[in-house]
């Protein structure tokens, strides 16, 4: 009997302590006295600023035309008058083969030889930077 | 209708006889119903290699390119004409139409180009 009462005493006694304590944390990061919520923490969008510009080949700007036999001259050999790989010329693909396209239709038409490179223009700057054997 | 151009290699010869072949090749697509653009002279100069034609060879000619447009339909008579005159050396016929690449080169874009020449 008195351990029954003793417990009622006791339950009375805990029941008056709150059971989940409130917890108060105070922001100690902001030091403006106004209240911002917390979006404006974000990180603003630009664009990348270390992109890299986009890579061209040198004939991007230029439309190859088969009648300007000498700009076509400078992606053959000048020995044997071969069309160079486009490991060679560095060309990105459809210009290769524009310029590929170009030079046979050239060379059936009577514009561009085919065993050689016009002896005008081998003297022209090289672009290629093929080095032959000498 | 679709445009074409004709480059044509002459035989080397004077003034006067390059105009009358000329003024031939430029009637007969006349009166195949061509509507002639215009006329340009390339220069006389070496030919890239020796031409066997009409039982001569030869290593100079004077080059020409003849802008026109035309039904399709003639194309293969004018080739076929132009194969027996004596004075050309080789006709080709071109097509001329302005294609729209639908794939971008690298780099540049059309729009982008487009802009370039607006402004």
């Amino acid at each position: 009997m008195f351990a029954l009462s003793y417990c009622r005493l006791l339950l009375q006694g805990f029941s008056r302590q709150p059971v989940n304590p409130v917890v108060r944390v105070q922001c100690t990061r902001s030091l403006t006295a106004s209240q911002q919520p917390t979006k404006d923490d974000m990180p603003i969008k630009i664009e990348n600023p270390y992109k890299q510009p986009p890579r061209t080949c040198i004939l991007c700007k230029t439309p190859v035309d088969l009648k300007n036999v000498q700009l076509l001259s400078q992606f053959i050999s000048p020995h044997t008058g071969r069309i160079y790989g486009r490991h060679i010329t560095g060309l990105c693909g459809q210009k290769q083969r524009e310029v590929t396209k170009a030079i046979k239709k050239a060379r059936s038409m009577g514009f561009m030889s085919v065993t050689l490179k016009d002896p005008q223009f081998i003297k022209d700057p090289d672009i290629c930077g093929i080095r032959h054997f000498d | 209708m679709p445009r074409y151009e004709l480059c044509l290699i002459l035989k080397a010869m004077q003034r006067p006889e390059i105009a009358a072949v000329l003024r031939r090749t430029v009637e007969t697509l006349f009166e195949r119903g061509a509507i002639v653009r215009g006329l340009e002279n390339l220069g006389e100069r070496r030919l890239p290699y020796k031409i066997s034609k009409h039982d001569c060879r030869h290593s100079q000619g004077g080059y020409f390119s003849i802008d026109f447009h035309s039904s399709p339909n003639i194309i293969s008579g004018l080739l076929e004409y132009l194969e027996r005159d004596i004075d050309v050396l080789r006709p080709t016929v071109l097509k001329k139409d302005i294609e729209i690449s639908k794939t971008q080169c690298c780099g540049s874009s059309p729009e982008k180009t487009k802009q370039a020449s607006l402004h």
